[in-house]
C-alpha cells in the first residue's frame, strides 16, 4: 500500500540562503500517528507549511493522500485537515457558528452539517458550550474546538502543527487522549509537530527528530530509546574485587564506570542483560547490596543526536505580541 | 465561489455587528463630521453683518448667502446639501483604508493559513475582502445621508428627488466605494504588518481627499490642482452624487455630465478590480 504522505528530498530555501528544511525524506503510513520532533525553528512548522500547500517547495517533492502537493494542491487541500499553533477560532462566533463556517469553508454538503457538527461537539465535550461566544472559552477549549475545525469535513490526514502548546498538563493530557482516540477508534492518520518529548513519545508510532532543517534520525519512540538511550543500571556490591572487566564482557553492556563499590552501566534491556549479572557477581564470591536502573527518555535520544538538550533552543521568532495574543487566548 | 464568498463575508459581518466598539463610532463619525465641517467650514456664516460700516439687512445677508451657494457651490440650498456628498465619500475612503487592518489580524493570528489550506478559491478571500469593507462603508453611507437629512440646516434635496435619484447617488458611491475596496483589500493582503497598513494609508489617504471636490469646490483651486482633481475618482463620485442631491431632476447638460462621470467611475472600478486581483493572488500564493 503507498504511503499516505511521502517526502521525497524535501528543501526550502527562504532567500537569500536561509535553508529552513534541507533535502528531506520520509514516509507516513496510513493509520499511523507520525511526529515531527525539534526545538523551535528546526524546520517542523515549514515543513508541515509546505505539506499543506501554504509554503511552495524549493526542491524535491511530496504527495499527500495520493496527490503530488505542487502539482494539484486542491486536491491535496481536499483531503486534509490542519489544525495551525496559533487558535484560529473567531472569538465574536459561538463555537458552533465557528464549527459550521469552518464545514462551509470545506464544501460538507448543507444537509450533513449539523449532524457532523454534533457528533463532534460531542466528541470533544463542547456540547454545552456551543451557543457561547468563543471569547469565553478557556484555553483548552478553543484548543479542542480547533481540532474540532479541523475534522468536520472528515480529512484523510490531519496536520496538527503544536497541538497542545501553551496548554498546562492537565488539559495537554485531554488532548493526547482525544488525538488517541481519533487515531485507534476513527483510524485516522495524525502528522503532528511538536517540540515536547513526552507528546511524541506518549502518542506517535514513529517519530523523526528534526534540528537545523535536516532529519538526524526517525524510528518508533520505543526503538529510538533502546537504539540511542538504553536504560542506565546501577548496581551497588559488597566486597572489593573490581567488577570492571567481567561486567565488559556481559552481552550489550557499554560504558561501564565505578565509584567504589557501586557500579553504573548503560544497556538496551535490564531484563536480559541482569540475570547474567547477578549470576556473574554470585561467582565472583561478592554480594549485591542494592540494585537501580533509570529507562531512557527521548531527551536522551534528543541529546545524543543532536549533541544539546531540547530546551536550549526554545524561543520562536514569531512577532511577540502575536505569541502574547496567541498565549493570551490558551489562558 | 458565490458560497465561499457568502460564508466569509457573513463571518466578517457578524462579527462586525456583534461589536458595538466597532460600529458606533462609526455613527458618531458621521455625525462629528457634518456638524462640525457643517459649521466650520460653512463659508456663508463668515459673511458679516456690517461691512466698512455699512450695514447690511437681513434681506441682503441672505441674498449675498444664497449667492455664494449657486454661484460656488452647485446651487446648494444650504451649505450641508454641499458638504454632504464629500463627508460621505470622506467616510467611504477612510473606511476603506482603515478597514484593512482586520484582513492583516487575519493574517497575523492564523486565519488566512486557515483559509489557504482550504479548498476554497482564492478569488473568494479577496473579494469576501472587497465585499465586507463595501457594506460596512456603505452602511455608514446611508447612516450619515439620514443624519444629514435630520441635522437642522442640514441636507435639502432638490425638487424632485425621488428613488431613481436615491440609486443614482448610491451607485456612484457604491462604485467608488467599490474601487477604494479593491485597492485597499488588495494591499491589506499585501503587507505583512498593521503598521505597514497604517503608513500607507495615511501616506495615500490624505492626497486622495485633499485634490478631490470632497470639502472644497474647484473655484478655489489652482490649475495645477485642477488638472488632478479632474481625474480623481473622489472627485466624480462626490459631484455625481452632490448634482443628484442638490438637484434632484437633472437638465440634459447634467445629465451628461452625470453619465460621464458614471463611465469614468464604472471603468476605474474595473480596472481596479483587476489590478487589484492580480495583486492579491500574488500575495496569496504559497511563498
Amino acid at each position: 500500500m503507498p504511503s499516505i504522505i511521502q517526502a521525497e528530498n524535501l528543501s526550502k530555501l527562504y532567500p537569500p540562503k536561509t535553508k529552513a528544511v534541507d533535502n528531506v525524506s520520509f514516509s507516513v503510513e496510513e493509520g499511523e500517528v507520525f511526529g515531527f520532533l525539534g526545538p523551535n525553528g528546526a524546520g517542523k512548522t515549514t515543513t508541515i507549511k509546505m505539506l499543506t500547500t501554504l509554503a511552495s517547495i524549493t526542491s524535491g517533492k511530496a504527495s499527500v493522500a495520493g496527490f503530488d502537493v505542487s502539482r494539484d494542491p486542491s486536491a491535496v487541500r481536499r483531503s486534509i485537515g490542519v489544525v495551525p499553533q496559533e487558535l484560529t477560532a473567531d472569538d465574536e462566533l459561538k463555537g458552533i457558528e465557528n464549527l459550521i463556517l469552518a464545514a462551509r469553508l470545506h464544501h460538507v454538503p448543507r444537509s450533513e452539517v449539523p449532524g457532523r457538527a454534533k457528533d463532534l461537539l460531542k466528541l470533544f465535550d463542547l456540547e454545552e458550550a456551543s451557543e457561547r461566544r468563543v471569547r469565553t472559552y478557556s484555553g483548552g477549549m478553543r484548543r479542542r474546538l480547533q481540532m474540532a475545525m479541523g475534522l468536520v469535513h472528515s480529512p484523510k490526514v490531519l496536520f496538527l502543527d503544536e497541538p497542545t502548546l501553551g496548554l498546562d498538563i492537565q488539559t495537554r493530557t485531554k488532548v493526547w487522549d482525544y488525538i488517541n482516540r481519533l487515531n485507534k477508534e476513527h483510524g485516522l492518520t495524525v502528522f503532528m509537530t511538536t517540540h515536547y518529548l513526552e507528546e511524541a513519545d506518549g502518542l506517535c508510532n514513529r517519530i523523526a527528530i528534526i534540528d537545523h532543517g535536516v532529519i538526524k534520525v526517525s524510528d518508533s519512540p520505543k526503538d529510538l530509546k533502546e537504539k540511542f538511550g538504553g536504560d542506565v543500571l546501577s548496581i551497588s556490591v559488597s566486597g572489593d574485587t573490581d567488577l570492571t572487566e567481567f561486567l565488559r564482557t556481559v552481552p550489550d553492556v557499554t560504558d561501564v564506570s565505578h565509584e567504589g563499590l557501586v557500579y553504573k552501566m548503560k544497556l538496551p534491556k535490564t531484563e536480559q542483560a541482569l540475570p547474567v549479572i547477578i549470576e556473574g557477581v554470585t561467582k565472583r564470591g561478592l554480594k549485591i547490596t542494592e540494585i537501580s536502573f533509570t529507562r531512557p527518555k527521548l531527551d536522551d535520544v534528543f541529546l545524543e543526536v543532536t549533541g544539546r538538550s531540547m530546551r536550549e533552543d526554545e524561543g520562536g521568532g514569531e512577532d511577540s505580541w502575536v505569541q502574547n495574543m496567541n498565549l493570551g487566548r490558551t489562558n | 465561489m458565490f458560497n465561499d464568498l457568502i460564508a466569509l463575508t457573513g463571518r466578517a459581518l457578524k462579527k462586525w455587528i456583534r461589536n458595538p466598539a466597532a460600529v458606533l463610532p462609526g455613527f458618531f463619525t458621521a455625525l462629528f463630521y457634518l456638524a462640525l465641517f457643517g459649521n466650520s467650514f460653512n463659508p456663508t456664516s463668515l459673511i458679516p453683518s456690517n461691512m466698512g460700516g455699512f450695514q447690511l439687512t437681513p434681506a441682503m445677508l441672505q441674498s449675498i448667502k444664497t449667492s455664494i451657494l449657486s454661484q460656488t457651490f452647485g446651487g446648494a440650498a444650504t451649505y450641508i446639501s454641499y458638504l454632504t456628498a464629500g463627508i460621505i465619500c470622506l467616510i467611504l475612503v477612510f473606511n476603506m483604508a482603515f478597514g484593512g487592518i482586520d484582513l492583516v489580524l487575519d493574517r497575523q493570528l492564523g486565519f488566512l493559513s486557515t483559509l489557504l489550506t482550504s479548498p476554497i478559491s482564492r478569488a473568494s478571500i479577496y473579494f469576501s475582502g472587497v465585499l465586507q469593507n463595501m457594506v460596512k462603508a456603505m452602511s455608514l453611507a446611508f447612516l450619515t445621508f439620514l443624519i444629514a437629512i435630520i441635522l437642522p440646516n442640514g441636507l435639502q434635496l432638490g425638487s424632485g428627488f425621488g428613488v431613481l435619484d436615491l440609486i443614482g447617488v448610491f451607485g456612484a458611491l457604491a462604485l467608488l466605494a467599490f474601487a477604494l475596496s479593491c485597492v485597499f483589500t488588495a494591499l491589506a493582503l499585501s503587507v505583512k504588518s498593521i503598521d505597514s497598513l497604517v503608513a500607507i494609508v495615511n501616506f495615500a489617504t490624505f492626497p486622495l481627499v485633499f485634490t478631490s471636490t470632497a470639502l472644497f469646490p474647484q473655484a478655489g483651486f489652482p490649475s495645477w490642482l485642477l488638472g488632478i482633481s479632474n481625474v480623481n475618482p473622489i472627485t466624480k463620485a462626490t459631484d455625481s452624487a452632490r448634482l443628484l442631491m442638490i438637484n434632484g431632476t437633472l437638465s440634459s447638460s447634467q445629465l451628461s455630465t452625470f453619465t460621464g462621470d458614471g463611465a469614468y467611475l464604472i471603468v476605474f472600478a474595473l480596472v481596479m478590480a483587476i489590478l487589484g486581483y492580480i495583486a492579491a493572488r500574488k500575495a496569496l500564493a504559497p511563498v
